[in-house]
C-alpha cells in the first residue's frame, strides 16, 4: 500500500524533533548538574576553609567541647554538616552525630585525601544521615603542621530535585513543540499535496481524451511548474491529435472519392479498410464488412482468390476478376502488399476498375462489325448467285428468269431498306448531336393515327386489331415525321410478333414529368437476356426468326436514337409467352426552347 | 490451447466459405451457360468441379484433423459436424451444376426449341435459395435459415408441375423429344440443388439451436 504524503513526512518530521528534544535535554541536563557540583563543592570549600581557620586552634589546644558547640552552631547557621577528625581518623565532633559513636574516619576518601595534605573531595551515600552527600574534607594546619580535618557535607538531593522541576519543564514544552510541530507539518502536507490532488484529477482527464480543461496553476514554485508543463503537454497533445484527425479525414475522404475501389487486407486476410467505390461494386455495405474475413463478407471466389494471390507474392500482381450477378461485372484488379515503416508486411492492397462498360462497348463493336457485314452481305451473295445462274444459261429459261429476277429484286429492296434505315439513324444521331431537330408543339393524337394508318395494311393480312387510347388535347414537342416513324417501328414489330387475329395496344399518358407512348402486344415476347442489348443496331433476339420476317434490324436502334433527340428515351419490358410493351418517354417539357 | 483450437476453427470456417463462394459462382454460370447456351462457359463449370473436389477433401481433412487433435465440445463439436456435412452438400451441388453445364452441351446439339416450362424462374428461386442458406452460414442468421426450409416446398411444387407441362409437350410434339427429356433433366437438377441448400439451412439450424430438425419441414 502506498502511504499517504502526510504519513511519509510527518513522523520522520517527529521523530527529529523527538530527537532534537533529548539530546538537547540530556546535554542542558549534563551541564546543570555539572555545574551546580562544582558550585557546590566550592562552597563546602569555602566553608571548610573558613572553619579551618577558626578552629585551628583548638586542634592543637585540645578544646574539644568548644569544638562540638562550635560545629553545630555553624551546622546549625549553613545548613551545612561539619565533622572535625583528628589526624589519626578520630572524630572530633560533628554537627548531626555524637562523636563517641562514630568510628574511625580516616579510611574515608575525602579524609584519607585531606590526610595527605590534599583537599579531598567525595560523593556517596552516607548511613549517617541516609542520603546522598557531598564531602569536602581539607586539613587543618597549625605552624606547618597537620592538626586534622575539617569536612564540610551537603546533601546533594537538592541537584536531583532541581534537575526533576528542569525535565519537567522540557518534557512539558516538549510535548507542546511536537504538537504544534505536528500541526505544522500537517497544514505543510495538505498545502503540498492538495495541489497535487488536482492535478492528479487534471491528468486523469487528459488521459480520458478531454484535452480542452487546463490545471490550475498554484501552490509552490515546483508545483505550479509542474502544472504549466503539463498544460502545454495537453495543448500540445491537443494539437498533434487535431492533426492526426484532420490527416485522417483527408486520407478517408481522398480514398472515398476514388472512383477506383480500394480494398485494404491484412495478413489474415480481414478487410482493414474498404472505400465506397468498392463497396458498391461487391455491393456490401462498408461498415458491415470492416474487420470481418474477406470469405465471410464477400462471397466473390475470383476477388477470394486474387486476394490470396496478392497476399503471397511479392510483387505487385494484376489480374481480372469477374462478378457474376444478375448483370456480370468486368473488374481489372491491380493488387500489391502493403508494408509498414520498418518494411514488415502487414497485408495488401487491392484496387478494383470497374471496365465492365468498356467490355460491353467492345463487345457491342465487335457484334456491330460482324452483324452489318452479315446483314449486307446476305443480299448481296444472293443477288450475286443468281447473276451468275443467269449469265450461265439460265436466263434462256424464262420462267426461272423470271423468278430470279423478282428474287433479286427482293433482296435489292432489302439493301435499299437497310441502306434507308441507315441513312435514317445517321441523319437522327447527327442532328441530335448538333441540337438542331426542330422541335414543335403539336398534338400527339393525329400522329398516332398517322402511324396507325401506315400499318393498317400489314396489320388488316394478320387480322389483328390496334387500340389507342390517347386523351385528346395532349401536346408534346416533338418533331412529328421522326416520331410517327419511331411509333411506326414499334407497331411493325408488334404487329409482326403477334399471333393472327391478335390485338395490338396503343396507350398514352401523361405523368408530371413525362409524356409515354407505349405499345403493347401479345405476341411470343423476348427472353430477358436480349433486353439490354435489344436497342442496338442489328442486335436480333432471334436470329433464325426475326429475319424470316423481314426488317433491317435496324428499327429499335431508330426508336432509340428518335427517343434520345426528344429528350426521352425507350424502354421495353417482356415475358416469355405473355407479350412485350415498348414505352417511349417524352418529356413534358420540352428540353430547350425552339 | 483453446486459442490455437479457436484460430484452427477461425480457419476452418475461411475454407467453408470459400468453397461456398466457388460453389454459389459454379452454380450460377451452369445456369447462365444454360440461358445463352453458351458451351465454352458449360465447359468451365465441367472443370470447375474438379477444382472443388479438392477443396472438399482438404475441408474433410481439416476437420478430422481437429475433431482428433482438439476434441472439441458443445458449439465448437456442432460447427465442426455442420461444416463436415454442409461441406459434402456444396460438393453434391457442385456436381449437379456440372450436369446441368453437361445439359447445356446436350441442348446445344439440338435445334433450339421453346422451353417447356419457367425455367429461369426457377433457377432464379434455387438461386436465392442457395444464396440465403449461405448468408445464413456467414451470419449465423436462423431467419434467413428457416426461409430456405420453407422455399423448398414451392421449388418441389414447381417441378411437380415442371413434369406434366414436359409430358404434355411430349404428346404434342414428338420429334422433340431428346432437347424436352434435357429440360426435365434440369428440372430436377434443380429441385435437388434445392433440397441441398434446405440440407446446409437445417445444418445452421443445428449449429445454433443444437437440435436436429431434419424431416420436420
Amino acid at each position: 500500500m502506498r502511504l499517504r504524503f502526510i504519513w511519509q513526512i510527518l513522523p520522520s518530521f517527529l521523530f527529529i524533533i523527538l530527537l532534537t528534544l533529548v539530546l538537547l535535554t540530556w546535554l542542558f541536563s549534563r551541564a546543570l548538574s555539572n555545574f551546580y557540583l562544582e558550585q557546590t563543592s566550592a562552597g563546602l570549600e569555602t566553608r571548610a576553609s573558613l572553619v579551618a581557620f577558626q578552629v585551628a586552634d583548638s586542634f592543637t589546644t585540645g578544646d574539644f567541647e568548644q569544638l562540638d558547640a562550635l560545629s553545630i552552631l555553624i551546622g546549625e547557621e549553613t545548613a551545612t554538616r561539619f565533622t572535625f577528625i583528628l589526624p589519626s581518623g578520630v572524630v572530633l565532633a560533628d554537627t548531626l552525630e555524637d562523636p563517641a559513636q562514630m568510628d574511625n574516619h580516616a579510611g574515608r576518601p575525602e579524609v584519607a585525601k585531606a590526610l595527605k595534605g590534599d583537599i579531598g573531595k567525595s560523593t556517596r551515600y552516607s548511613n549517617t544521615v541516609h542520603n546522598n552527600m557531598m564531602y569536602v574534607a581539607i586539613p587543618v594546619k597549625n605552624n606547618n603542621q597537620l592538626a586534622g580535618v575539617v569536612r564540610a557535607a551537603l546533601p546533594v538531593t537538592a541537584i536531583d530535585l532541581a534537575l526533576d522541576a528542569v525535565y519537567r519543564q522540557i518534557i512539558l514544552s516538549g510535548i507542546l513543540v511536537l504538537l504544534l510541530a505536528a500541526g505544522v507539518g500537517i497544514f505543510i502536507s495538505r498545502r503540498i499535496s492538495r495541489p497535487l490532488e488536482r492535478m492528479r484529477l487534471g491528468a486523469e482527464n487528459f488521459a480520458r481524451g478531454d484535452l480542452s480543461k487546463r490545471l490550475r496553476v498554484e501552490g509552490v514554485q515546483e508545483i505550479s511548474a509542474l502544472a504549466t508543463a503539463m498544460n502545454a503537454m495537453a495543448a500540445e497533445l491537443n494539437e498533434k491529435l487535431k492533426t492526426v484527425v484532420r490527416q485522417h479525414n483527408e486520407q478517408k475522404a481522398v480514398l472515398a472519392s476514388m472512383v477506383e475501389g480500394v480494398l485494404a487486407v491484412d495478413t489474415n486476410e480481414r478487410i482493414i479498410r474498404i472505400n465506397r467505390a468498392a463497396a458498391a461494386l461487391l455491393e456490401v455495405s462498408a461498415e458491415e464488412v470492416q474487420g470481418r474475413s474477406i470469405q465471410e463478407a464477400i462471397r466473390k471466389a475470383d476477388l477470394q482468390r486474387f486476394v490470396s494471390r496478392a497476399l503471397s507474392t511479392r510483387d505487385p500482381v494484376e489480374g481480372d476478376i469477374v462478378l457474376r450477378g444478375s448483370e456480370d461485372l468486368y473488374l481489372q484488379a491491380h493488387g500489391s502488399l502493403l508494408r509498414g515503416e520498418s518494411g514488415q508486411e502487414f497485408g495488401a492492397l487491392i484496387v478494383l476498375n470497374d471496365v465492365t462498360r468498356l467490355r460491353r462497348l467492345e463487345n457491342i463493336r465487335r457484334d456491330f462489325v460482324a452483324n452489318v457485314s452479315h446483314e449486307l452481305k446476305t443480299p448481296i451473295t444472293t443477288i450475286k448467285g443468281f447473276i451468275e445462274t443467269l449469265q450461265d444459261g439460265a436466263i434462256q429459261d424464262h420462267q426461272s428468269a423470271v423468278q430470279f429476277l423478282e428474287i433479286m429484286m427482293r433482296q435489292a429492296d432489302r439493301l435499299n431498306e437497310i441502306i434507308d434505315d441507315l441513312l435514317i439513324l445517321a441523319r437522327v444521331e447527327q442532328n441530335s448531336d448538333q441540337d438542331e431537330l426542330p422541335l414543335e408543339n403539336l398534338p400527339l393524337n393525329p400522329v398516332i393515327e398517322t402511324a396507325m394508318q401506315a400499318c393498317a395494311k400489314m396489320a388488316a393480312e394478320k387480322q389483328i386489331t390496334i387500340e389507342s387510347y390517347c386523351p385528346p388535347g395532349l401536346t408534346a414537342h416533338i418533331n412529328a415525321p421522326l416520331l410517327e416513324q419511331a411509333v411506326v417501328n414499334l407497331l411493325t414489330n408488334a404487329i409482326k410478333y403477334s399471333p393472327e387475329q391478335g390485338k395490338v395496344l396503343i396507350e398514352t399518358t401523361r405523368s408530371e414529368k413525362d409524356i409515354t407512348i407505349s405499345v403493347r402486344d401479345w405476341g411470343c415476347g423476348i427472353d430477358k437476356v436480349h433486353l439490354p442489348r435489344l436497342f442496338e443496331r442489328f442486335y436480333r433476339a432471334d436470329k433464325a426468326r426475326s429475319r424470316k420476317l423481314g426488317g433491317t434490324g435496324l428499327g429499335l436502334a431508330i426508336v432509340k436514337h428518335i427517343a434520345q433527340a426528344h429528350g426521352g428515351e425507350v424502354t421495353v419490358s417482356s415475358k416469355p409467352g405473355q407479350g412485350s410493351t415498348f414505352s417511349l418517354r417524352l418529356p413534358a417539357k420540352p428540353i430547350r426552347t425552339p | 490451447m483453446p486459442i490455437y483450437l479457436q484460430r484452427q476453427i477461425d480457419e476452418l470456417k475461411k475454407q467453408i466459405l470459400a468453397l461456398s463462394a466457388v460453389v454459389e459462382e459454379t452454380f450460377h454460370e451452369a445456369i447462365r451457360s444454360l440461358e445463352h447456351t453458351d458451351v465454352s462457359l458449360a465447359d468451365t463449370v465441367i472443370a470447375r468441379d474438379h477444382t472443388v473436389n479438392e477443396m472438399e477433401v482438404d475441408l474433410e481433412e481439416e476437420c478430422l484433423k481437429i475433431l482428433a487433435l482438439h476434441q472439441p465440445v458443445a458449439i465448437d463439436l456442432r460447427f465442426i459436424v455442420a461444416v463436415l456435412k454442409i461441406n459434402n452438400d456444396l460438393e453434391r451441388i457442385s456436381d449437379i451444376s456440372a450436369n446441368i453445364a453437361q445439359r447445356t452441351l446436350g441442348l446445344a446439339t439440338f435445334n433450339p426449341i421453346p422451353i417447356p416450362f419457367a425455367l429461369f424462374d426457377m433457377a432464379e428461386k434455387v438461386e436465392s435459395m442457395l444464396k440465403k442458406s449461405l448468408d445464413s452460414l456467414v451470419n449465423l442468421d436462423i431467419e434467413l435459415a428457416r426461409d430456405v426450409c420453407q422455399l423448398d416446398d414451392e421449388v418441389d411444387a414447381m417441378h411437380k408441375e415442371n413434369y406434366s407441362l414436359v409430358k404434355n409437350r411430349i404428346r404434342q410434339y414428338p420429334e422433340q423429344l431428346d432437347p424436352l427429356i434435357e429440360y426435365l433433366s434440369v428440372s430436377r437438377h434443380l429441385e435437388r440443388v434445392a433440397d441441398l441448400t434446405t440440407n446446409i439451412a437445417e445444418d445452421i439450424l443445428y449449429m445454433i439451436d443444437g437440435e436436429i430438425i431434419r424431416h420436420t419441414y
